[in-house]
């Protein structure tokens, strides 16, 4: 049982990792920052305005004929002050393209004022605790100070104010401002200018793969494409050192049910003892003993893992449907909210009572020495 | 005659120097091939010590066991187990037969540990389970057998792997007086018929009147070795 439990725990707490990996990875990528990202060579490190993409036309057309893409936005970034007739803040501010971010982000779906993007001229989406801090409302007017590109001479523009989002990372919320594409163009003197491109990838696993197709041909002397391990490695770090608490997790449950292998085995055996001594008695070799005592232990083990994988699919399918409540909390800047969905692998019915299978045969080979070396003149004395 | 069994100056101590207890002093014997003896004596005398000494199921303190010309005592655990198997029969005092199995597995098992084929395991059941008088018993399991039939099941697998010799420690033991005569009667039959060297240890007269030699031990010791 202890056998059986254990997979069962460890399938759920995989399903749990893997669960929450998912909602983190999708935190990063679907919220914002994209699968994949294309910009200037040393943008990322700065975010220097002056490093924009000169030409993105031919980016565009190769992204356009690349089948594995399932949407591309083009966005301008840069820092600037953000000031109301109240107060003012710093932020990052972005222009946007709304009809392509739909397919890239979720700005959209993050707005709970007012209205997403319509493409009219002095729209600005802030998030909630901007608006709080600049103590505006929607339809107030907004002034956006930054640098133009290239000349640095000091910009401003009067926006008002059309939507508050709301991603969850206050962070985020706090600092970032959403205008469209074409009025940061004129705003910031960019012309056809842009400073990054948000790539989704029809299959998210592509966007791991640095030898992708697509990022190798889009990677230039000036121009760097890369996928989110590489624009977000502390998120890959977590992601891995996440895979290593399953081991560990893996690890100990397994140490405990060993323990009640060694322990259930020792008890079969003492209970049998004189039944053991009488086999050796009539002739059975020692090697045979011991492999009795692990065919048993293999036997426990197989029948333990149809009970343990079987529960283990069958709470971890009800969580994957309906989620297990968790809870609101922040990981790695990524809200988890509400209930956590499991995953449900393949590898977890397979590769995990695998493992099991063997740490259970291993477990009993001490057990099964012991019985081997069982001298039965003493085994037959014991019930006598 | 020919030697089945030479034991030469066996002693067997157990426990500690403090505690040390000397289950067997110094012991010498033969027994021929074809004898059929009784190991007798009060209880703590040394006669299950003795028979597992013989039976290669304990080693000696000191002195030499012989089975069929072989020192037990230069075998390794697997050669041991395959000498016992193919050499010794036991019966033992509360017939231990694997209660998950009919009469004839329980026969059959040393057989296959043997690896004898098939229909040579089967035809052999037959006769064990006619010669000890079983004949349509075959598939019942222990615990739908009476004492003494599964003390004659045993006796049938100590047979079966056609040994040199039979040790019983106390065969009778656990059986009401007819039905250990009974048994002893069968034992004796083998003895007579198939010229089976039998060694067994009891402490019932009756059970001492049908052996042909009386080995007598007291607190270790041969007292007495008596041939009738």
């Amino acid at each position: 049982m202890l056998i059986g439990f254990s997979l069962t725990a460890l399938i759920i707490t995989d399903g749990m990792i893997l669960g929450t990996v998912k909602v983190m990875v999708g935190g990063v990528t679907q919220t914002l920052a994209g699968e994949a990202q294309v910009h200037r060579r040393g943008f990322l490190d700065s975010f220097d305005v002056d490093l924009f993409i000169e030409e993105p036309g031919p980016i565009y057309k190769i992204i356009d004929e690349d089948s594995a893409v399932s949407g591309y936005a083009p966005r301008i970034m840069v820092g600037g002050m953000i000031a109301s007739t109240y107060n003012v803040s710093g932020g990052m501010i972005y222009g946007v393209d709304a009809a392509k971010e739909i397919g890239v982000s979720r700005i959209k779906d993050a707005i709970i004022e007012g209205s997403y993007l319509s493409g009219v001229d002095r729209e600005i989406l802030i998030g909630k605790p901007m608006a709080e801090i600049l103590e505006v409302e929607l339809g107030d007017r907004i002034v956006l100070t930054a640098s133009e590109i290239e000349t640095g001479e000091i910009a401003q523009e009067l926006f008002r104010v059309s939507g508050i989002f709301e991603f969850g990372p206050k962070e985020m919320d706090e600092n970032i401002a959403f205008i469209n594409l074409d009025k940061a163009k004129e705003f910031l003197v960019m012309g056809d200018k842009i400073h990054q491109i948000v790539i989704q990838f029809v299959d998210p696993e592509d966007a791991k793969n640095r030898e992708l197709p697509l990022l190798r041909a889009l990677n230039t002397d000036e121009v760097e494409a890369l996928g989110w391990l590489d624009f977000n490695p502390s998120l890959g770090a977590m992601l891995e050192m996440m895979n290593y608490s399953t081991l560990i997790v893996g690890i100990i449950l397994f140490f405990l049910a060993s323990l009640g292998v060694i322990n259930s085995m020792f008890m079969s055996i003492y209970e049998r003892i004189y039944e053991l001594g009488v086999a050796k008695a009539i002739g059975t070799r020692p090697i045979d003993i011991a492999k009795l005592v692990l065919s048993e232990a293999l036997l426990i083990a197989i029948f333990s893992c149809i009970m343990g994988a079987a529960l283990g699919f069958a709470l971890s399918s009800y969580y994957a449907e309906h989620g297990l409540p968790m809870g609101k909390m922040e990981v790695a800047g990524v809200v988890l909210d509400g209930n956590l969905y499991t995953v449900v692998a393949l590898n977890q019915f397979i590769n995990f009572p695998i493992y099991v299978i063997l740490l259970t045969v291993i477990a009993a080979i001490y057990p099964a020495i012991f019985a081997a070396r069982i001298v039965p003149s003493e085994a037959l004395q014991r019930s006598l | 005659m020919t030697s089945v069994i030479e034991v030469k100056n066996v002693t067997r101590l157990f426990g500690t120097e403090e505690t040390m207890v000397t289950a067997v002093d110094h012991v010498s014997f033969n027994i021929e091939k074809g004898e059929f003896t009784a190991i007798i004596g009060p209880s703590g005398s040394g006669k299950t010590t003795l028979l597992h000494l013989i039976g290669g199921l304990d080693n000696p303190s000191s002195g030499i066991v012989e089975l069929s010309g072989t020192n037990i005592a230069d075998m390794t655990g697997s050669e041991l187990s395959d000498f016992r198997r193919d050499h010794i029969g036991f019966v033992f005092q509360s017939y231990n037969l694997i209660p998950v199995l009919s009469a004839e597995e329980n026969i059959e098992y040393i057989m296959l540990l043997q690896g004898i084929p098939a229909n040579e395991r089967k035809k052999r059941v037959r006769d064990m389970l006619y010669t000890v008088g079983l004949e349509g018993l075959g598939d019942r399991r222990p615990s739908h057998l009476s004492g003494g039939q599964q003390q004659r099941v045993a006796v049938a697998r100590a047979m079966a792997s056609k040994p040199d010799i039979i040790l019983a420690d106390e065969p009778t033991a656990n059986l009401d007086s007819k039905t250990g005569i009974s048994l002893i009667e069968v034992m004796k039959d083998l003895n007579q018929t198939q010229d089976m060297t039998f060694v067994f240890s009891t402490h019932d007269e009756k059970i001492m009147d049908r052996a042909s030699r009386l080995i007598h031990l007291h607190d270790g010791k041969i007292a007495e070795d008596e041939y009738k």
